[in-house]
């Protein structure tokens, strides 16, 4: 796929979970996908495969936070099979406190599918607000 | 300029700061050009124009970091006027300290110069290494010329 159609799957994707629907987001992961949250922090390790991204870690994001959850992105760059998305959240925790981080997003796509995400948070407010990532719910660093 | 032209800028950028080389970044800066550090560490906040940029992001991270500073780039996605750099750190502090952090910067460009420059890191390891920029300066300044 080109570019631009790379960058229209995600501005696609992205709408939709602007208003808290991952469902397109979750049906165009390939089985295989790798997301590595970059770093040396807590959270820092790279899930590998499907149900790993989606039940380990946004799984486990979405159990302290409040229903109604939102990523806003504000910028998609496009190159070949990547795609940057740069992005806001707009959250709330389960105890009350704002959840509001700034995400610098890639994508590599193949296909129409993605395979392989990269994620750049402010990881000073995750530990702060989100509270260290599980030691028991840690995979292989990456 | 087409994005393929602002790709080549930056990476000729980055091939110098890969050898600890800031010249070519800093002769590419337009006038008001600002650098922006992302997040809630205690360097996250813009730095507007090339002497706060000098006097307050560069000067105390070289007071704090041993020798010149070094950033790998990794990939560069250009679209536009915008080409984001994947880096990665490799310095040491004065203190003998590995300070590797990861880098995703989102750069824009006007007329073959930098506009602006948007860095995404891990900011907990900023915090954690590096510590208060005033600190860096202030322990710079105390005992290093004795």
């Amino acid at each position: 796929m080109s570019a631009a159609a790379n960058k229209k799957l995600m501005e696609n994707i992205f709408a939709g979970i602007r208003e808290g629907d991952r469902s397109l987001f979750i049906a165009s992961l390939a089985d295989d996908v790798t997301m590595t949250v970059t770093g040396q922090y807590s959270w820092s390790q790279t899930f590998r495969g499907r149900e790993a991204v989606v039940r380990d870690l946004y799984g486990y994001v979405r159990s302290l936070l409040k229903e109604g959850r939102r990523t806003l992105p504000f910028r998609f760059i496009a190159e070949d099979d990547w795609v940057v998305v740069e992005a806001r959240g707009n959250m709330m925790t389960k105890a009350g406190e704002r959840y509001d981080n700034h995400y610098c997003l890639i994508y590599r796509i193949e296909d129409g599918k993605i395979r392989e995400i990269r994620e750049y948070q402010d990881s000073t407010l995750c530990e702060r607000v989100l509270g260290p990532f599980p030691a028991a719910r840690k995979q292989a660093t990456g | 300029m087409s994005a393929a032209a602002n790709k080549k800028i930056v990476q000729h950028i980055f091939d110098a700061m890969a050898e600890s080389n800031s010249a070519p970044l800093l002769e590419s800066l337009a006038d008001d050009f600002r650098f922006v550090v992302m997040g809630s560490s205690k360097w996250s906040r813009s730095y507007d124009g090339k002497a706060a940029l000098l006097a307050e992001l560069f000067a105390p991270l070289r007071a704090k970091i041993e020798g010149r500073i070094t950033t790998i780039p990794v990939r560069l996605i250009a679209e536009g006027d915008t080409v984001v750099v994947q880096a990665r750190g490799r310095n040491t502090t004065r203190e003998g300290e590995a300070y590797n952090n990861v880098y995703c910067n989102v750069l824009r460009l006007e007329g073959g110069r930098l506009k602006e420059w948007i860095e995404y890191c891990d900011t907990a390891l900023v915090d954690a290494v590096l510590g208060d920029p005033a600190d860096a300066v202030a322990a710079a300044g105390s005992g290093r010329s004795t």
